[in-house]
C-alpha cells in the first residue's frame, strides 16, 4: 500500500516530460511557421509586390507545412511553396538571395529540413520512401568540382607574385572539400536505402569523391602553390586527405559493427551451447535418476518428469517451430496432464505436421489424451502421423478399458467429443481396447484436404 | 530369462551407476563399470561381457567433434569383443546422438528413464540378439526412411527404404506396442517381429540415406 505514492511520484515526471515534449514539439512548429510567413514576406516583398498577398480565400484555407514525398531534392522549397501559394520557383530565388545575408537563406532551409514534416497522403503508408527526382549527390559532387577549379583560378595571381598568400583560393578549396564530403554522406545514408539508386550509385559517387580528393590533395602538394604558400597548402591537403577518411567513416563504422555484433553472438551462442551440455550432463541425469528412482507414477516422478520437459524446452528452444501447430499443442498439452494425473505420456511424431492447434482433431485428441489419463494413467503412448493423405492420431492406455456400448447415455465425453466432432468435421474415429485386451486405443483420422483447409 | 547376462555398466554418473545396480533384476550380473571412454574401453575388453549398458554423453580426452563419448567406446571396445553388443542408455534429446550410437553399432537404445525393470528386459533382449526399438526411436526410422510420405522398399535387399512390413512392424512399436503386442495384431510369431526389427536396424546402420543425417540434425529426436 504504501508504494502507491512513489510509484505515482515516479510515474509523474516520466508524463510530465512528455507532454513537455510534445509542447516543445508543438512550439517548434508554429515557431517554424511564424518564421516562414516572416522571412518569406520579406523576401517576397522585391520579387512579387502586392498581388499576392490578399489572395482571400487562400489565407484561411492554407495546406498544413509539410514536405511533398515526391520531391526534387529535400521537398522544402516545394513544401513551403504550397503552404504559402506561391510558385515554387520564388521560394527557391528568395532561398539562394538570402544566402549571401550571413548565409540566412542556408541557415533556414536546413532548418526546414530539419523541422518540417513529410506530408502525409492518406493513400501512401507513413513509412513510403520519399521519391527525390534530381541526382542530389552528383550535384554535389559537380559543385565541388566547379569550387575546386575556381580554387585554381583562384590561385593564379599567388602563382604569378601577384596578391597575398593567404588567400580566398584556400577557404574555396575547403568548401570543396566540404561539398565532396557532402555528396559521399548524402549518397551513403540518403541514396543508398532509395531503390531508384541503391549502393551501386553510392559506390560510384564515393568513388568519384575520393578520386577529386586524391587530385586536389596532390595538386596542392605537388602543385605550383605548395613552395609560395606552404602551411595553407598542406592544410588544404590535409583536409582533403581527412575529407577522404570522412567520406569511408560511415562504412567503416557500419563494419565494425557488424563485426562486434559477430563476435557478440557467437560468444554468447558458445556459452548457452556449454551451459546446454553443463545441464544435459548433470541436471537432466539427476532428474532422469529421480524418475527412475521414484517409480513412473509417483508425485516426485511427475515434478522431476515435467521439470526435465521444461529445462529442454528451454535448452532447446531455438530449434522449436513458432507457431502453435498440432503437434506442439499436443506436447504442451501432455506435460500438462503429467503435472495434474499420475501418467506419463509418449510423444511420437512422424512427417511434417500441418495442422493447426486449434482445428477439430487437435480438440478430439486432446479429449482422448484426458480420458486417458483421467481413466487409465500409467503410460500413454501417442503418436501422430502426417501423411500426404491423411493426418493420424493414436492414442493408448493401458488401463482397466471400456466397452463403448457399456458407457451410459448421459456420459458424452467419448461419443461426443471424440467420435461425434470428428464426423462432423469429416473425419472419422473408433476406439477400441488395446492390443491384447489391455486398455483402450482411440485412433483419429482426418483426410489431408480437410486438414489444409483447416 | 533365467539365463544369466554378464553386463558392464558404462555412465559417468557414479549415483545413476549404482541405482541402475540395485534396479536391475537377479538374472543381470554387473561384472564391470567405467566413467568414462578410457575407462570404458579398458573394461569392456578386460570382462567381455554379454552386454554393455552405455551412455551415449561419455566425457573422454579423445572423442572426435561430432561424435558422442558413446558411439567411441563401441568403435574402440567392439573389434576386441565380438560376442558382446551395446545398448545405448541416454537422456539425450538429439537425434544425432542416438542415430549415431545406433550407426556406430549399438543394438538398441532406451531412455533412462526407463525402470530397472524395462532394462533388464532390454538388456535380456539385447544379448538374445534382437534390437531394442523404444517408440521414438521407431517413429524416427519411419520419418527417416519416408514412410510418412509413402515410400516404400521394392526388394528385400534395399538398404534406403522399409519394406511395407516393417513399416507397419514400425507403425504399431511407435504407437506403444510390445514386440508380443504386434505379433499378436499383425497375426505373426513374435520371433519375426524380431527379424524385422533387425532388419530395420540393420538398414539404419548401414543405409547411406542422406535424410538420417540431414533429418537428425534438423530435428530433436524425442
Amino acid at each position: 500500500m504504501g508504494w502507491n505514492p512513489d510509484s505515482t511520484l515516479i510515474r509523474g515526471p516520466g508524463a510530465s516530460a512528455a507532454a513537455l515534449a510534445s509542447a516543445w514539439m508543438a512550439a517548434m512548429g508554429s515557431r517554424a511557421q511564424d518564421i516562414t510567413a516572416d522571412d518569406a514576406t520579406a523576401a517576397a516583398a522585391p520579387d512579387t509586390p502586392a498581388p499576392d498577398s490578399p489572395d482571400g480565400p487562400d489565407a484561411g484555407a492554407r495546406p498544413p507545412l509539410a514536405r511533398p514525398r515526391d520531391c526534387v531534392a529535400t521537398g522544402v522549397a516545394a513544401g513551403l511553396a504550397l503552404h504559402l501559394g506561391w510558385p515554387a520557383w520564388i521560394v527557391r530565388v528568395a532561398f539562394v538571395a538570402l544566402t549571401p545575408v550571413a548565409g540566412a537563406g542556408l541557415l533556414l532551409y536546413a532548418w526546414l529540413w530539419a523541422f518540417v514534416p513529410w506530408s502525409a497522403t492518406p493513400g501512401e503508408s507513413p513509412e513510403a520512401r520519399p521519391r527525390r527526382r534530381s541526382p542530389v549527390a552528383w550535384l554535389l559532387v559537380g559543385a565541388s568540382v566547379a569550387v575546386m577549379v575556381a580554387a585554381w583560378i583562384l590561385s593564379r595571381p599567388l602563382v604569378s607574385g601577384e596578391g597575398e598568400a593567404w588567400s580566398w583560393w584556400f577557404w574555396a578549396t575547403l568548401a570543396g572539400v566540404g561539398l565532396a564530403v557532402a555528396s559521399g554522406a548524402w549518397s551513403t545514408f540518403i541514396d543508398r536505402p532509395d531503390p531508384e539508386r541503391g549502393p551501386r550509385s553510392e559506390l560510384a559517387v564515393r568513388g568519384t569523391a575520393t578520386a577529386l580528393l586524391v587530385v586536389t590533395a596532390l595538386a596542392l602538394v605537388f602543385g605550383p602553390v605548395a613552395p609560395l604558400g606552404p602551411v595553407p597548402a598542406f592544410a588544404a591537403a590535409l583536409a582533403a586527405v581527412l575529407g577522404i577518411g570522412l567520406v569511408y567513416a560511415p562504412t567503416l563504422i557500419a563494419h565494425w559493427r557488424d563485426l562486434t555484433g559477430e563476435r557478440t553472438k557467437r560468444i554468447r551462442e558458445e556459452q548457452r551451447s556449454e551451459i546446454a551440455a553443463h545441464l544435459h550432463d548433470s541436471v537432466l541425469q539427476t532428474l532422469a535418476l529421480i524418475q527412475n528412482r521414484a517409480g513412473a507414477t509417483s508425485e516426485v516422478a511427475r515434478i522431476a518428469r515435467a521439470q526435465e520437459r521444461e529445462l529442454r524446452d528451454w535448452l532447446y528452444a531455438g530449434d522449436a517451430p513458432g507457431e502453435s501447430d498440432l503437434v506442439a499443442d499436443l506436447r504442451d498439452f501432455a506435460s500438462a496432464l503429467e503435472i495434474d494425473y499420475p501418467v506419463t505420456v509418449d510423444l511420437v511424431v512422424v512427417g511434417e505436421s500441418r495442422e493447426p492447434a486449434s482445428g477439430e482433431l487437435a480438440a478430439a485428441a486432446r479429449e482422448a489424451m484426458l480420458n486417458a489419463a483421467r481413466h487409465a494413467g500409467g503410460e500413454v503412448s501417442v503418436y501422430v502421423e502426417s501423411r500426404p493423405d491423411a493426418v493420424e492420431v493414436f492414442v493408448r492406455d493401458r488401463g482397466p478399458g471400456f466397452r463403448l456400448a457399456a458407457v451410459p447415455g448421459d456420459r458424452l465425453g467419448v461419443r461426443e467429443s471424440i467420435i461425434g466432432r470428428m464426423r462432423r468435421a469429416g473425419g472419422s474415429a473408433t476406439v477400441r481396447p488395446g492390443a491384447g485386451g489391455v486398455g483402450t486405443e482411440v485412433r483419429l483420422r482426418f483426410p489431408a484436404e480437410e486438414a489444409t483447409r483447416g | 530369462m533365467a539365463e544369466r547376462v554378464s553386463v558392464v555398466l558404462v555412465d559417468d554418473h557414479s549415483i545413476f551407476r549404482s541405482g541402475l545396480k540395485a534396479d536391475l533384476d537377479d538374472t543381470i550380473v554387473v561384472v564391470g563399470e567405467a566413467h568414462d571412454v578410457e575407462s570404458a574401453v579398458a573394461a569392456v575388453t578386460d570382462a567381455a561381457p554379454d552386454v554393455v549398458l552405455l551412455d551415449v554423453h561419455l566425457p573422454g580426452a579423445s572423442v572426435p567433434a561430432g561424435t558422442s563419448g558413446g558411439a567411441e567406446v563401441i568403435r574402440r571396445a567392439a573389434p576386441a569383443v565380438p560376442g558382446t553388443r551395446f545398448l545405448a542408455l541416454s537422456v539425450s534429446d538429439r537425434a544425432e546422438d542416438v542415430v549415431g550410437v545406433i550407426r556406430a553399432g549399438a543394438r538398441g537404445y532406451i531412455t533412462k528413464g526407463s525402470s530397472g525393470a524395462d532394462v533388464s528386459r532390454a538388456v535380456h533382449a539385447v544379448a538374445g540378439g534382437d534390437a531394442v526399438f523404444s517408440p521414438k526411436l521407431a517413429g524416427f526410422v519411419l520419418d527417416a526412411f519416408g514412410a510418412a510420405v509413402g515410400e516404400t522398399a521394392a526388394a528385400v535387399d534395399e538398404l534406403d527404404r522399409l519394406s511395407a512390413r516393417e513399416q507397419e512392424v514400425m507403425r504399431l512399436i511407435a504407437r506403444g506396442y510390445a514386440y508380443k503386442e504386434v505379433a499378436a495384431e499383425l497375426f505373426i510369431s513374435t520371433k519375426t517381429v524380431e527379424t524385422h526389427v533387425s532388419a530395420v536396424l540393420r538398414k539404419l546402420q548401414l543405409s547411406s540415406r542422406h535424410e538420417l543425417t540431414a533429418w537428425a540434425s534438423a530435428r530433436r529426436l524425442l
